[in-house]
């Protein structure tokens, strides 16, 4: 059967914009949360977000949008985007310019592209303010696909030229490990050379605040204690937005590039709590069911798991069932893989989660480290018998598991083997 | 409109409100400061003079910026999608900008036709004066001239063309297969002087086709169209071979039976040949009664006894 690799990473997130300040912080457990300028009001008790810097974002035109020098874009390209539509087009260029690719290589019939992101619902409202107060006929014409989910595969596929495959997925926190799960198919069964993974989210007021409703926030103001995942005080998750992109190719185009592999996508499982709306399952059924057919698919035995980059976002009910299904996988399994959660540090990147973190385990491969789960100054006793690792590991991972679980109970598991 | 009060050009002016400016300037926040200077007397004054400013500062903004020069040069026959890269979505940004900031509603279907500049021009100073719109620029590639011209290969010396209300421009590149080239002269191929003003005159020609000529309805009739005099010509430069002609000329007087143009020819900036006028006459379909079976074709222009002696 073909292979599958990763070889090329781009990241735009809240605690790095580029894989080398991303490995260092990982490694370092550096934190990208503070205390949100916009979200210091009396009315809001939300004070904390994990925002991207060197971009500056915050209003509705695009052509006030500020971003790094490195990055040319032009105003024909920035008019359709989102706020996070620029966060995918550099981690897009970072990601190609890392693959090594030329356009030749990816804008071709065999080379597709799978996205996730929730869209903007910054833009979204604005639009649709514009659209009561001056009528219809002075909408702006991008509005819409800068605004609506899908505009990060819109735009990304238009300015790339992209000719293969090409969709977006919307299992809210599940997305992006969707999309990564169906491009490893779309290669596994060669309809593809290469597909391009892309997650991204725009972490502003629009997109993180409306989650305070549903009480999923966290309400700490200490920026370096409020995104604690299994630890037995964590109140909420912490919201980040950003982008994240994959580059992954069949065996075939790998030696055909003698390219650079970060590590193998082995395969992936996943199942649904068909459960409850919003609520994850308690006893993380459907996230059990989601890793044993990643494992089954994958031929790996729970023993060769070495690490599992847990999808725990810091939110009481959440972290529990996910500690419920991996107890559940794990109990009996005498090596114990590490487990952490890195959205101690990066906050939840919601669609954008699955493929940062996918991003995550390239790097933790490819440099030979296992990222510890920062903040944990008192574990949760339901997490007793998980080995959850507190500071991060020197070692080389050679199976890792990426959880991630979404509304609806969408649950995904996906695997990594170190080459 | 109650309130509305009407300026000496015609265009109900409503007041312009220390609100309507502060968004007059958040609206134009990215043009030059002129245009907004522009659009500040414009919706003060409903003075039609600001209108070029005002729409040109517009489609400016617009224009990438290493296009941005073409746009300096100012010429009505720019075209928008070809020569400024905007395409119909920036076309729509552009006209919903124009309507905000001259309080006017314009219609997908009145936009489709608009192709250069000067069409964008004329067709916001009609609108805003609630005159009837013009026809806008028609371009005909060298098929459709050959299509509509009495005058055909190898005595035709038009290639692509662009017609409007106020005249017609075409190009014409000296290819050197010319036949008359190989006498004209020995050993030194320049293009014969009464070439050129059989150039214009064809244009002239095209333009009494496809122009709006007289009144609607009336198309004027090709086999009516003869040379009859022309005046104040002269000569600024030898034209050769794989030099390309700049054509344009402007309708002075039209009037059936009798056109008269002026016409100038330019290679790249520099002047080529002008002349002040050309007269053709022509005269309309319905005016023609039956076909004259021995009629002398159009292209006897150039056999016309006063135009071979321009080159005397």
């Amino acid at each position: 059967m073909r292979k599958v690799y990763i070889t090329g990473v781009g990241f735009i997130t809240s605690i790095g914009n580029s894989a080398v300040a991303v490995s260092e912080s990982l490694r370092e457990l550096r934190h990208g949360i503070v205390q949100f300028p916009p979200f210091q009001k009396a009315e809001v008790p939300v004070k904390v977000a994990a925002p991207i810097r060197d971009f500056q974002t915050d209003t509705t035109d695009a052509e006030d949008w500020i971003f790094p020098a490195r990055y040319n874009i032009r105003r024909e390209t920035l008019r359709g985007m989102a706020p996070h539509g620029i966060y995918a087009y550099c981690a897009m260029q970072q990601a190609v310019e890392d693959a090594k690719l030329t356009e030749a290589d990816w804008s071709n019939p065999h080379t597709g592209l799978y996205a996730a992101s929730a869209g903007s619902p910054f833009l979204l409202g604005h639009h649709l303010e514009r659209m009561r107060k001056m009528g219809v006929m002075r909408c702006a014409p991008l509005g819409v696909v800068a605004a609506i989910s899908g505009t990060v595969n819109f735009n990304l596929v238009s300015q790339f030229k992209i000719k293969g495959a090409s969709t977006g997925f919307s299992s809210a926190c599940a997305s992006s490990a969707h999309a990564l799960g169906f491009a490893y198919d779309e290669i596994k069964l060669g309809r593809q050379k290469r597909m391009f993974v892309v997650g991204a989210e725009d972490g502003n007021v629009e997109s993180i605040l409306p989650f305070a409703g549903m009480r999923a926030l966290s309400l700490q103001h200490d920026p370096s204690i409020a995104s604690r995942p299994f630890d037995v005080a964590r109140d909420g998750f912490v919201g980040t937005g950003g982008a994240a992109v994959l580059v992954l190719e069949g065996e075939e185009e790998v030696a055909r590039r003698r390219a650079k592999v970060y590590g193998e996508v082995a395969g992936w499982g996943q199942a649904s709590d068909g459960y409850n709306v919003a609520i994850s399952h308690p006893d993380g059924a459907g996230l059990r069911m989601a890793i044993e057919n990643a494992l089954n698919y994958t031929d790996v035995t729970v023993e060769s798991v070495d690490y599992v980059n847990a999808h725990a976002t810091s939110t009481p009910i959440g972290d529990l069932s996910e500690a419920r299904a991996l107890k559940s996988i794990f109990q009996n399994s005498p090596t114990r893989p590490a487990i952490s959660s890195t959205k101690a540090l990066t906050g939840h990147g919601l669609s954008l989660a699955g493929a940062m973190e996918a991003g995550f385990c390239a790097l933790a491969m490819k440099e030979g480290f296992m990222p510890g789960s920062a903040h944990i100054s008192k574990i949760d006793p339901a997490c007793e018998g998980l080995n959850i690792i507190r500071a991060t590991l020197p070692h080389q991972p050679n199976v890792i598991l990426s959880n991630s679980s979404g509304f609806g109970g969408a649950n995904v598991c996906l695997v990594f083997k170190s080459v | 409109m109650a309130q509305s009060v009407t300026n000496p050009s015609g265009i109900p002016l409503k007041p312009f409100t220390p609100d309507d400016d502060a968004n007059l300037r958040e609206a134009l926040k990215r043009c030059s400061a002129a245009t907004y200077e522009a659009a500040a007397q414009f919706r003060k004054t409903g003075n039609t003079e600001h209108l070029p400013a005002i729409v040109l500062g517009i489609i400016e903004r617009y224009v990438e910026p290493d296009l941005r020069p073409k746009l300096k040069e100012a010429e009505d026959d720019l075209r928008i999608i070809e020569d400024l890269g905007i395409d119909s979505l920036t076309m729509m940004e552009i006209v919903i900008l124009v309507e905000d900031v001259l309080q006017m509603t314009i219609n997908n279907e009145e936009l489709r036709h608009l192709r250069t500049v000067g069409d964008v021009k004329t067709f916001i100073e009609c609108k805003v004066r609630g005159l009837p719109l013009p026809k806008p620029t028609k371009f005909l590639p060298i098929e459709a001239i050959v299509s509509v011209m009495p005058i055909q290969p190898p005595f035709l010396f038009l290639g692509e063309a662009s017609v409007n209300a106020h005249g017609a421009n075409a190009k014409y590149k000296i290819s050197g297969q010319e036949f008359f080239l190989q006498g004209h002269f020995k050993d030194n191929p320049v293009l014969p002087a009464s070439i050129m003003l059989e150039a214009l005159g064809q244009l002239a020609v095209l333009f009494l086709l496809e122009g709006q000529v007289g009144e609607a309805g009336k198309t004027v009739d090709h086999r009516t169209i003869f040379f009859t005099s022309c005046e104040g010509v002269r000569c600024h430069r030898v034209c050769r071979p794989g030099e390309v002609l700049n054509l344009s000329i402007k309708p002075k007087r039209l009037k059936s039976p009798l056109a008269t143009f002026e016409g100038q020819i330019r290679v790249g900036q520099e002047k080529a040949a002008i002349a002040e006028e050309i007269t053709l006459t022509f005269a309309f379909a319905e005016e023609v009664a039956e076909p004259a079976p021995q009629a002398q074709p159009a292209a006897a222009v150039a056999s016309d006894p006063a135009l071979a002696a321009v080159n005397a």
